[in-house]
């Protein structure tokens, strides 16, 4: 029988459907009788979700200076002479 | 395939690259260094990753005249970055020190008891979403701290699966780890930042 720790151990695996159909169902039964569990896997979820929208910004944008102008060193070094530039 | 960009809209910004458009590298560098250095901070220290990351763009103005379109541009890209840093490694014979040792984080562990069961149950439910707690700048801030403080490996594993969506097997590839290895990153990753914001929300401290 799956317990809670055990539930705790594999909840990723869960939140991404990761697991097989017989552990997911063990997952699910678990679930309806465990509150504490319910409440874990909810937090769990909801943390992952935030990092999804947390994570999606802060491009470092001294790295990224630095970037553009090596990018546009490389560039002028490697267009044909006759195409215009400014 | 890649899902955080529309194919059409990427497929503009490759013919732009192929085309030396500085206006379109600029673009590009924003959208997609983020997730390269993410690449690279798997493999390598800070500043030997931002420049690889650097490096790589260079190869690119060449390469991308090269670009099939087999996979996205993102993954052709962490492909690159991953390539070249496993490269450094090997030249100075050094390997990544990952631990993929199973289980729960010991914070974690230490809330069941010998039965299994919750011993120190989680008290609250995060009850806001995701988008509302981020407004709450105090928890941000923390939520960087706590992701700075993750180990590269775990840390690299969750940019690449959560932040750029890419799919197991590409995070995989890029990474050179295992499926069942992936998993026990991003799982004990994930466990971290649970306790963070359970931490946050009970004290309201970091």
């Amino acid at each position: 029988m799956l317990m809670c720790r055990d539930l705790a151990e594999i909840a990723s695996d869960y939140i991404d459907g990761e697991l097989s159909g017989r552990q997911n169902l063990s997952v699910k039964m678990h679930l309806m009788m465990c509150k504490d569990c319910r409440t874990f896997i909810g937090n769990l979820r909801a943390s992952t979700e935030l990092l999804q929208a947390h994570s999606a910004g802060h491009p470092d944008e001294e790295l990224l200076r630095r970037i553009d102008e090596r990018v546009s060193e490389a560039l002028k070094t490697r267009r044909p002479r006759d195409k215009d530039d400014e | 395939m890649d899902t955080a960009v529309h194919p059409d809209i990427e497929g503009s910004l490759i013919e732009a690259l192929k085309q030396g458009d500085s206006t379109a590298y600029k673009q590009a560098v924003r959208d997609y260094s983020p997730g390269m250095l993410a690449v690279a901070r798997f493999y390598l220290d800070h500043s030997s990753a931002e420049e690889i990351v650097q490096d790589c763009w260079v190869t690119v103005i060449d390469a991308i005249h090269k670009f099939e379109g087999r996979s996205g541009l993102k993954t052709w890209l962490h492909r690159i970055v991953a390539n070249r840093c496993k490269n450094k490694l090997r030249s100075s014979k050094r390997e990544v020190a990952t631990d993929f040792s199973e289980g729960l984080e010991p914070e974690l562990a230490e809330r069941f008891n010998a039965t299994g069961r919750w011993e120190v149950p989680p008290k609250l439910q995060f009850h806001e979403s995701a988008d509302s707690l981020m407004e709450n700048g105090a928890l941000s801030d923390c939520l960087d701290k706590h992701l700075s403080a993750l180990p590269e490996t775990q840390r690299s594993a969750l940019m690449l699966y959560e932040a750029h969506q890419h799919k197991s097997e590409d995070v995989c590839n890029i990474l050179d780890v295992s499926a069942s290895n992936l998993r026990v990153l991003l799982h004990r990753a994930r466990q971290k930042i649970f306790l963070m914001v359970e931490t946050f929300q009970e004290t309201g401290e970091c």
